[in-house]
């Protein structure tokens, strides 16, 4: 397939510092719950090793694009994509994609965090077990690697058999961080990560966010603008015009850019709130 | 909230325009003084810039605050990233106003001859032209206007360099030093006035959000 992209499909304009090339290719997408069009042509490119944030008030679709992203929403009954998403090249949907490969590629992290009711060793270790990783001392690696990356090993290396449930919702969440961490994801969507936990929870999710780009690709859905500001590279504003309508992409931009110049008068006056 | 926001930003804004009133006042009256060698007036100039000082700098506070508190983007930052620029070119303008005082503080009980009076005091007028501009442009967004004080500058800077035409028509029985006065405080109008230019250039990043410095006046420096 060729580099170059559909002109339909718009391109940020690109910081030399961060565009890397496109991770994900997404033209002309659709997205149904029923017979209900929740998302319509959506033609985005997300470049690799950046963070992007999808910002939008609520019922927006912001949310439902992130779970197109690695077939999440295919978990829901009912629900259709048209259009084409592809990961380094390779189209998302096609029919030998194996879902579940695909999730370990693209890992999620939701707003709610949610620890497997295991030990906080186990939950790291639980997705290199499935994928075959039997040696301790190897599994030992990954989950200190992982906790150290996901920023919460300070907190947890010496209470590594107690619950996961045991920690506080902030350190769940980097918990499940670690976890996705552990399988060597090559993307992470993180459906509003902070919007449930302490604020140094925050600052450390955010922090791990600008160190793990240099090796992964990041997409984080949030509410939270000055969030989206302060730790992405690029910025996609998100919304539906008319209830019952579809939501589409209004605006697609280098996040400094955004932020100081939009070019369209509804990204302008969403951002400074005047409506949403 | 967002309505408490959009009330400081228009105070701010509103608290810009007085601070730049304030400094077209004071220009004119210190051309004033300069020509009818009023020394009251002039010291009127001298006393008056310490609020615009003041205010200045209680403004690029408030500002401060409201960037720290509000976390303002696209044209709410512009505008206020806008204002303390544009504020501290007024206070600039206030300074040199201020210098003109003295040069009229200095020279008030010296005479020279009437066409150099003349020349100064059209120069003020056309100061205060653009000054009036560059303050409605602010006030009404009027992006033309702020592209157009350049072209408001440019006969001041013409009026400039006729000083010096003036000047070498000085005979030998003529006061150098109330010439010499004469010739600062026109260049101190014309930085005025450049100042102004400036501002426009502000205005013009605050409403497009593209900055774009406009050509030297051929002049300057």
């Amino acid at each position: 397939m060729s580099d170059k992209l559909p002109s339909h499909v718009v391109t940020p304009g690109a910081g030399p510092a961060y565009d890397h090339g496109d991770k994900f290719k997404v033209e002309k997408l659709d997205f149904f719950y029923g017979g209900f069009n929740a998302l319509t042509d959506i033609s985005v490119s997300i470049k690799r090793h950046a963070v992007t944030a999808f910002i939008g008030p609520s019922g927006c679709g912001k949310s439902t694009f992130l779970r197109c992203l690695n077939r999440m929403n295919d978990l829901i009954p009912g629900t259709r994509v048209e259009g084409r998403i592809t990961l380094d090249d390779h189209d998302v949907y096609g029919s030998g994609v194996d879902p579940v490969d695909l999730r370990r590629r693209v890992g999620m992290i939701f707003q709610q965090p949610n620890p497997f009711p295991m030990s906080i060793y186990d939950n790291v270790a639980y997705g290199p077990k499935l994928h075959g990783v039997r040696k301790k001392s190897e599994l030992d690696a990954i989950v200190e690697e992982s906790l150290k990356r996901a920023n919460v090993w300070k907190e947890v290396k010496d209470i590594l058999s107690r619950g996961g449930l045991t920690l506080s919702g902030g350190q769940q969440q980097r918990l499940c961080i670690a976890r996705v961490l552990a399988v060597e994801p090559e993307v992470l969507l993180m459906d509003e990560p902070c919007s449930a936990i302490d604020p140094t929870s925050v600052q450390k999710i955010e922090d791990l966010m600008a160190e793990l780009k240099d090796r992964i690709t990041i997409v984080i859905v949030t509410h939270n603008m000055q969030q989206a500001a302060r730790v992405s590279d690029y910025t996609a504003f998100f919304l539906q015009e008319v209830a019952g309508e579809p939501a589409h992409l209004v605006e697609y931009d280098r996040t400094a850019s955004l932020f100081t110049t939009p070019k369209d008068r509804r990204t302008e006056d969403y951002i400074t709130g005047r409506f949403g | 909230m967002r309505e408490g926001f959009r009330q400081e930003l228009k105070d701010l804004k509103a608290e810009v325009l007085a601070i730049g009133r304030l400094c077209t006042e004071q220009t004119t009256l210190s051309v004033q003084a300069l020509v009818e060698g009023d020394v009251e007036l002039a010291q009127r100039v001298i006393d008056g810039d310490d609020a615009i000082d003041h205010r200045t700098l209680a403004l690029e506070e408030a500002t401060l605050e409201v960037m720290a508190t509000q976390f303002p983007v696209a044209r709410d930052l512009r505008l206020l990233h806008s204002l303390t620029y544009v504020a501290w070119h007024m206070e600039r303008m206030g300074d040199l106003a201020v210098n003109i005082a003295k040069a009229a503080r200095r020279t008030a009980d010296r005479k020279g001859p009437q066409t150099l009076y003349d020349l100064i005091q059209a120069q003020g007028n056309l100061v205060h032209r653009v000054l009036d501009a560059c303050i409605e442009s602010l006030d009404h967004n009027d992006l033309e206007l702020a592209l157009k004080l350049q072209e408001l500058d440019e006969p001041i800077d013409h009026l400039y360099k006729q000083f010096f035409r003036e000047l070498a028509r000085l005979q030998d029985e003529d006061d150098i030093e109330w010439a010499s006065n004469m010739v600062m405080a026109a260049r101190y109008l014309e930085r005025i006035a450049d100042n102004a230019v400036d501002i426009g250039e502000r205005v013009r990043y605050m409403l497009t959000g593209t900055f774009e410095a406009m050509p030297e006046s051929p002049i300057a420096e």
